[in-house]
């Protein structure tokens, strides 16, 4: 199964609502419903209170060094 | 093997359901976790592995509602039990884990969403925990049956013949539409519908889902009966 065409979504989390969301890591997947599902999966290891996903292609650079 | 007070047709068919439940979730367990490994992605082989450790957890958490119900079970029922036909042994490919993650995790959750205000006290805190984390599953069996269906071809026509064969079997899972132990236990409470609703449930969704892929899918009311274990639910 090629996945050469599937969106990278970027994953970041917090513990603490106090703190701000930090970049956890990436998935892989074309639907957005299972990068959700995969995305609790994979980053499972810490007792997050929130957990947000971007879609790569809608990040825009800002600096670029 | 399983110890049990004499009791009345509602509490007897709840005992039922209630050990089945926890023997299908142990499977499912099992047959999810085999699929850990050799998932079509690495995204899915680690969330084949979450929904094992939920599963896992749902059976073990389940067993003991028996016990509070007077019922002794002298096996270790992670390793043995009486669980559906068709998640006994290991699934031969991915749109079988897809159609068991449709359809099996399907009815038996369809199930727990009818025992959330369960009389049974015990059996509905159950429920609203294990209500908390089949969404994930829920939304992962939807997910890859879209993906399947507009693959076409032989993905697709492999999952339709895995759907139907998983309904075949699990749809029996609830019970006769006319089984007067389920009918008592909804008239006490203990359930809010019965088999038929439950099926229902899960054939509107199923059938609303696969249409908008543009795959027509007929889930059958299960008609013979004959050979149903009312014990194992099967």
């Amino acid at each position: 199964m090629s996945r050469a065409d599937e969106t990278v979504w970027e994953v970041f989390a917090r513990k603490e609502y106090e703190e701000p969301l930090h970049h956890v890591g990436t998935v892989t997947e074309e639907d957005e419903d299972l990068a959700v599902v995969c995305a609790r999966a994979i980053y499972d290891e810490q007792p997050w209170i929130e957990m947000i996903l971007v879609p790569r292609p809608a990040i825009r650079q800002a600096i670029h060094a | 093997m399983t110890t049990t007070a004499r009791t009345d047709p509602a509490t007897a068919t709840m005992l039922s359901l209630i050990g089945s439940l926890a023997d299908n979730k142990s499977a499912l367990g099992r047959r999810y976790g085999e699929w850990a490994v050799s998932a079509p992605t690495i995204e899915s082989a680690v969330a084949a592995a979450a929904m094992a450790q939920d599963e896992l957890g749902h059976a073990r958490s389940t067993y003991p509602v028996l016990a509070k119900l007077g019922v002794t079970r002298e096996e270790d029922a992670l390793e043995s039990g009486h669980p559906l036909r068709v998640i006994e042994h290991e699934l031969p490919d991915w749109p079988s884990f897809i159609a068991a993650n449709l359809i099996v995790d399907g009815i038996l959750t369809t199930f727990v969403a009818s025992a959330r205000e369960s009389s049974i006290e015990p059996l509905a805190q159950r429920a609203r925990k294990i209500l908390q984390e089949e969404g994930a599953h829920r939304r992962h069996a939807e997910a890859w049956a879209r993906r399947l269906a507009q693959a076409g071809g032989a993905d697709r026509e492999l999952l339709l013949r895995r759907i139907a064969e998983m309904w075949a079997d699990a749809a029996r899972w609830p019970g006769p539409p006319d089984d007067p132990g389920y009918r008592d236990a909804v008239a006490k409470g203990m359930v809010s519908e019965g088999p038929a609703a439950v099926r229902d449930r899960v054939r509107k969704w199923l059938t609303e889902l696969l249409d908008a892929q543009g795959v027509e899918v007929r889930l059958q009311e299960p008609a013979n009966w004959s050979g149903w274990d009312e014990e194992h639910r099967r």
